[in-house]
């Protein structure tokens, strides 16, 4: 502008000074003649300023109109803090689970493969065998490099200067962390000699033959046993009782996919693909790969079907009852949580979607209000696009300042549930308020207050600013069409509403169901805590056997057990599978597969498990005494079909010159998978026959479970003092975090649900009462004619419930959508359940129809007089 | 076309400014020069009028500018119509010849009748 401004003046005092003027003279000429520059400028600046001043002025409109109504303020505020806030979180914790990069370089180049057994459904993602793996790798021609790992972490004591602690260790092959594209942040990573005998990580580090074996060191557990101490690499560290060397340190961010692990080993799996029963027997590995450059997904999963294809042929005994598959390595890790978080993601939306109706029904009524004041800004020259844009600025003030509070509400909520969120959500998913959560909630606060601010601008537009001056009394009823545009907002709010209680009714009932289910034992007072027996002090059976009895007893001694058995694993959590053949069956056939487990005598009978037929373990089974085996109903079903299971033998496990196993009981069937309500079969073999190192104690309390930990490890030192109890848990305890991936979206749900109702119900509320009470005149008249209160209330009631069943109309459509969304995720639920849908229906009629009664009561209570006397 | 509502002077400024610029581009200089001289020196335009006049045109989309050379190969903003400045242009004529004619008649009426 000053160019343009001194452009001008030249040529003024170029015109002066060419009729004679000094130089001098004639810009001061000219200037003057211009005027005050400054001034221009202003008037100049103001102009262009214009639209920034008036965008300015709504803002500070808008926030007075908060601070004069601080009730409607608070009420909104809150409300939109909650449906911008819930939205928010789950947002958070959908990215970080779903749309997040893995802590890998370039993770859509990695793939998984998994192995399973053909018979049974619920293992699609299984291990491989290590002769699965070599042969694999040496045929295919899609992969750069693969590595195989062990899907396990498992628990191992460190000996740290403080004592003995819990850490988790896993086995990888060398190549595994330069497959993935993760580099050390200290120290280096594995190289080909560092690996171990193959046939050390399958027996889980039982056989102790790697002492001095290099470790890596993950990030958490280098804060956590060392404090983050710089001088970590070349350290020796105690891992149950062996002596190795930490050679390097992972970085933050890295987790792998078998979830989080303190130590990572190196194995070199050529002993075991030598070992011929092991090679293609035993199924213990996890398997990922990087695809070439240029070679897709398809291919490389094509490919690995056909080489699969192949393997059942050339090796028919061993692969014909398994089989593989492979994903991307997202997929894998995200496994099946994508549909519960996109369903929840859903139900935010549905309640913002909510929100927003009820506050654009609530500013209609108060826009209704503020007509008189917009009538004056027409007359003295506001446009109606000025005057819309004003109440929507306003909005958007009001939705920006709930988006604030909502921020702050997500950040708290995520801090609360984090727990609950680390078990259900997959290891890779860190749910934070990063960046991109922010922006995408500046989008929804800035979305959310044009929607709800959308109904009184358009409202503002099509007002008759002349009656509205000139008429005060007549301008207090409400024209139809904005009654209408209300009652529509309201009637959506139920529909939107009646949907998510629909939907969480379903997934509740599933929840209901797969935990109501019978499980096969009784859980509730039960204690689980695992001891591992360390290869160095009890590498003899016999004390393995004695350790076993002495405790047991010892436990079985403390007041309040009822009583106390031994096993390899918690039930639930039974991981071994194993073949099985049975006696007259030619040896080379391939084996079907049911899940082991070793027990003691009172296995049974601690955890209420009924014997159907035959006998438990007792002491008969002894060391040097034939095999028993005791099976579960449904194993004896398929394998006995005639029921004739009692007494015959079978062969478990891959060796065909292992000792053949009778059949001395059947026991009653118990769930392994939450997920499926079929039992797998189980076989049992006794702890007096196959005294294994784990020993996970089960004990039945009579009273608190929990009161009898410091008891136990009090017998636990004083039986050996080096070993520690661990993973203690209650049985109820590990069947929820079983769930907790199904528990918490609904959880989630119900809370959303519960906080939709509230919202419909507060809408329906407020609709009628401001219609009410507009009508208050109108109602007079009526009773002055004659009316009775009742009829009154009538009138309202039927309007009213009107309302409510166009909303009950409009939310069948939304059923029905609902219905489709969330199919994949019931269990033993019809998508149309008639008892959830009915009972939605039914809660939200019940609270509807109470936030209803409120106005039809004031409608009867009102005195004609004062309503025909009032303004 | 909308009539807009401003009073007489400002319109009457608009109107000349706008049908200045209708026979070519021109800076805010060169329009105050023009309208000076095809007035035969009777109408004299306030700078302090004209720049918030022409900023004002140029927000609602009437003109447009663009940064130039002169003859003396000097800096200046030249202004040029648009085709709503066009439109807005004519109508505003037909107004001001309306307006002019009816003020004409009263006046004339008045005369008569006093």
């Amino acid at each position: 502008m000053d160019q343009e401004m001194a452009f001008h003046i030249d040529a003024l005092a170029r015109e002066y000074m060419h009729s004679g003027m000094s130089d001098a003279e004639a810009v001061r000429a000219a200037r003057r003649r211009f005027g005050n520059v400054l001034r221009h400028k202003e008037a100049g600046h103001d102009v262009r300023t214009a639209h920034i001043d008036q965008l300015a002025d709504d803002v500070k409109s808008g926030f007075r109109q908060l601070v004069n109504a601080p009730g409607f303020a608070f009420v909104a505020v809150i409300t939109l803090a909650l449906g911008i806030g819930v939205n928010a979180a789950v947002f958070a914790v959908v990215k970080s689970a779903l749309l997040d990069g893995l802590p890998y370089s370039e993770s859509d180049r990695l793939v998984r493969i998994y192995g399973g057994a053909t018979n049974n459904a619920s293992q699609i993602r299984g291990p491989l065998s290590a002769g699965t793996i070599d042969d694999i790798g040496a045929r295919q021609q899609s992969f750069d490099s693969l590595a195989g790992f062990t899907d396990v972490a498992i628990e191992a004591v460190y000996g740290s200067d403080t004592g003995p602690q819990i850490t988790t260790i896993t086995w990888v092959e060398p190549q595994f962390f330069d497959t993935l594209g993760v580099s050390m942040m200290r120290g280096r990573a594995f190289r080909r000699d560092d690996a171990v005998n193959g046939l050390v990580a399958l027996s889980g580090g039982a056989l102790g033959q790697d002492a001095g074996a290099p470790v890596i060191l993950s990030h958490p557990a280098w804060t956590r046993l060392f404090g983050t101490k710089a001088n970590v690499i070349g350290r020796d560290v105690r891992i149950n009782g062996i002596p190795r060397t930490i050679v390097g340190v992972l970085p933050e961010s890295f987790i792998g996919p078998m979830g989080p692990v303190d130590f990572y080993l190196a194995f070199d799996r050529a002993p075991v693909v030598a070992n011929p029963i092991a090679v293609r027997r035993a199924q213990w590995l996890g398997l990922i790969g990087r695809l070439k450059p240029g070679i897709s997904q398809d291919i490389a999963t094509a490919e690995v079907e056909q080489i699969w294809a192949q393997l059942v042929r050339d090796y028919p005994a061993d692969n014909a009852t398994l089989r593989t598959s492979a994903l991307p390595l997202r997929d894998a890790m995200v496994g099946n949580t994508r549909s519960p978080l996109l369903v929840l993601m859903a139900s935010a939306a549905l309640v913002l979607l909510i929100t927003c109706a009820n506050l654009a029904a609530t500013l209609l009524s108060r826009a209704l209000s503020r007509r008189r004041e917009f009538a004056v800004r027409t007359a003295l020259g506001a446009g109606h696009v000025r005057l819309a844009r004003q109440l929507l600025t306003e909005s958007t003030v009001m939705a920006m300042t709930g988006g604030v509070a909502g921020v702050l509400l997500a950040m708290l909520t995520l801090d609360a549930i984090r727990d609950l969120l680390s078990r259900a959500l997959p290891v890779h998913a860190n749910p934070a308020l990063d960046w991109g959560v922010l922006l995408v909630t500046t989008a929804l606060a800035v979305g959310t207050g044009f929607l709800f601010g959308v109904a009184p601008a358009i409202a503002i537009g099509r007002t008759d600013t002349q009656s509205t001056l000139r008429d005060e009394s007549r301008g207090a009823s409400e024209s139809p069409h904005s009654r209408r545009l209300r009652g529509t907002l309201v009637a959506a709010q139920l529909a939107l509403c009646v949907s998510l209680l629909v939907g969480t009714g379903l997934l509740a009932r599933s929840l209901w169901a797969m935990t109501g289910a019978s499980l096969g034992f009784e859980p509730k007072r039960v204690l689980a805590g695992v001891i591992q027996l360390p290869v160095r002090n009890y590498s003899n059976p016999e004390s393995r056997i004695r350790f076993r009895q002495q405790f047991e007893e010892r436990v079985r001694a403390l007041p309040g057990v009822e009583s106390v058995a031994t096993a390899t694993s918690v039930p639930t959590l039974i991981r071994q599978r194993s073949g099985v053949t049975l006696e007259g069956t030619p040896s080379g056939q391939a084996q079907p597969f049911v899940l082991s487990t070793v027990v003691s005598d009172d296995y049974f009978r601690t955890l209420r498990i009924p014997l159907r037929q035959g006998r438990t373990f007792d002491a008969q089974e002894r060391v040097d005494s034939p095999r028993m085996a005791v099976i579960s109903e449904s194993m004896a079903r398929r394998f006995w079909p005639n029921g004739n299971a009692v007494g015959s033998r079978l062969r478990m496990g891959p060796d065909p010159k292992s000792p053949l196993v009778e059949v001395v009981g059947i026991v009653g069937d118990v769930r392994n998978d939450l997920a499926r309500s079929d039992a797998e079969p189980m076989a049992y073999a006794s702890t007096r026959q196959l005294p294994v190192p784990i020993v996970t104690l089960l004990v039945r309390t009579k009273g608190d479970p929990l009161a009898l930990v410091r008891p136990i490890e009090r017998e636990l030192r004083a039986l050996d003092r080096g070993l520690p109890l661990q993973q203690v848990m209650t049985l109820p305890s590990v069947l929820g975090a079983g769930l907790a991936g199904r528990r918490l979206p609904v959880l989630l749900m119900t809370a959303f649900g519960a906080l939709a109702l509230l919202l419909a119900s507060v809408g329906v509320y407020s609709l009628f009462a401001s219609m009410t009470g507009a009508r208050e005149r109108e109602f007079g008249v009526r009773m002055a004619l004659g009316s009775r209160p009742r009829a009154i209330a009538g009138l309202v009631l039927r309007q009213g419930m009107g309302w409510i069943a166009a909303g009950l109309a409009m939310g069948s459509l939304g059923i029905v959508i609902v219905a489709r969304l969330v199919r994949d995720l019931l269990y033993q639920v019809s998508p149309f359940d008639p008892m959830t849908v009915v009972g939605s229906i039914a809660i939200l009629t019940a609270c509807a129809t109470v936030a209803l009664l409120v106005p039809v009561r004031r409608a009867t209570r009102i005195d004609a007089a004062v309503a025909l006397r009032a303004q | 076309m909308a009539v807009r509502d401003f009073d007489l002077i400002q319109g009457t400024l608009d109107l000349l400014v706008l049908k200045c610029l209708a026979t070519g581009a021109n800076h805010g200089y060169g329009i105050a020069m023009r309208i000076h001289q095809l007035s035969a020196d009777a109408l004299r335009i306030e700078e302090g009028s004209l720049y918030p006049a022409l900023y004002r045109m140029e927000e609602q989309g009437l003109i447009e500018s663009e940064w130039g050379m002169t003859e003396n190969n000097r800096r200046a903003k030249f202004y040029s119509l648009t085709r709503k400045g066009r439109t807005v242009a004519d109508a505003e004529l037909d107004s001001w010849l309306r307006l002019s004619k009816a003020v004409t008649r009263v006046l004339r009426a008045l005369e008569q009748g006093a």
